[in-house]
């Protein structure tokens, strides 16, 4: 198990920040992605690994009002 | 009068909580989307003092959602019309408008002498600065933004910095297509969780507290993600 926004959701073997962002549907364009408080950069959502227990942020980038 | 007008918060704020909220005094900074609503909200509900700030105009893009906007006032100040609304909806609000925006000059002499601060803002830059400056000055901010079908709010408390972990990877470049557009109901509900955590914060009440309250209305879901 892995924790996605402080709720716990299933973790695979190889799974990819990617695949998470797809699995819960984050399509938003601008997205920020914190594993372990470590930022990911977009560019590398496909190839970063998660791994089981890891705690990971998920927050839209967003800033009008 | 003031009795009568406030009858029907008194289920949920005390007589003695309305009027301490008499004596409070708010800074809203921006006054489009978020800063209308916020405004509307907070003088109808009976705090004493608001400044609002905004150096806008309306202009027609903003009819979807900006509750002070109108056909009548396109090209005018967005702070006459916050000032026009408050006088006919709640003339016992001291309402103070300022036809600037914020900028790194006039931030500290805009913030001070307020109890809290409300983050109104539409782009990354400046609320960043109206973080620091909350930060120099030691005042609560309360955040809110949002982006078509999603919004957030936060409580950041005098020195913390919550907003350089949302905002602490953004550059320039990227904040240029951040423009994703503003909805209507989106404007109203974040200003509206924003402007209840303002009262919890003047009655001394809980807060969110160094977590991001992020909505997701597109697919009905409310995260409340811990830093």
């Amino acid at each position: 198990m892995i924790k996605v926004n402080t709720k716990e959701s299933n973790w695979s073997e190889g799974m990819t920040v990617q695949d998470l962002l797809d699995e819960k549907q984050f399509v938003f364009k601008h997205i920020i992605v914190r594993v372990n408080g470590v930022y990911v950069p977009p560019e590398m959502h496909a190839a970063f690994q998660i791994n089981d227990g890891d705690n990971v942020m998920v927050v839209h980038l967003m800033a009008g009002g | 009068m003031e009795a009568r007008r406030y009858l029907k918060n008194y289920a949920a704020i005390s007589v003695t909580e309305q009027s301490q909220l008499a004596k409070k005094r708010i800074l809203i900074v921006g006054c489009g989307g978020l800063g209308g609503y916020l405004l509307e909200y907070l003088g109808r509900l009976g705090v004493g003092y608001i400044t609002i700030v905004d150096g806008d105009v309306f202009d027609e893009t903003n009819l979807n959602r900006q509750l002070l906007s109108s056909q009548m006032n396109l090209g005018k100040p967005k702070v006459l019309a916050a000032k026009h609304r408050m006088l006919a909806i709640n003339p016992l609000v001291h309402l103070e408008t300022v036809q600037e925006n914020l900028t790194e000059e006039n931030a500290a002499s805009l913030v001070k002498d307020h109890d809290i601060v409300l983050d109104a803002l539409d782009n990354i830059p400046a609320r960043l600065l109206l973080q620091r400056t909350c930060k120099e000055v030691g005042l609560p901010l309360v955040h809110g933004a949002l982006a078509g079908w999603y919004g957030q709010v936060c409580v950041i408390q005098p020195g913390e910095d919550l907003l350089d972990l949302i905002y602490g990877n953004y550059d320039i470049e990227q904040g240029k297509e951040l423009e994703t557009g503003s909805l209507s109901f989106t404007a109203g509900l974040v200003a509206s969780i924003q402007a209840s955590e303002a009262v919890k914060l003047l009655l001394g009440k809980p807060t969110l507290n160094r977590e991001l309250l992020a909505v997701d209305i597109l697919q009905s879901q409310f995260d409340c993600i811990k830093f």
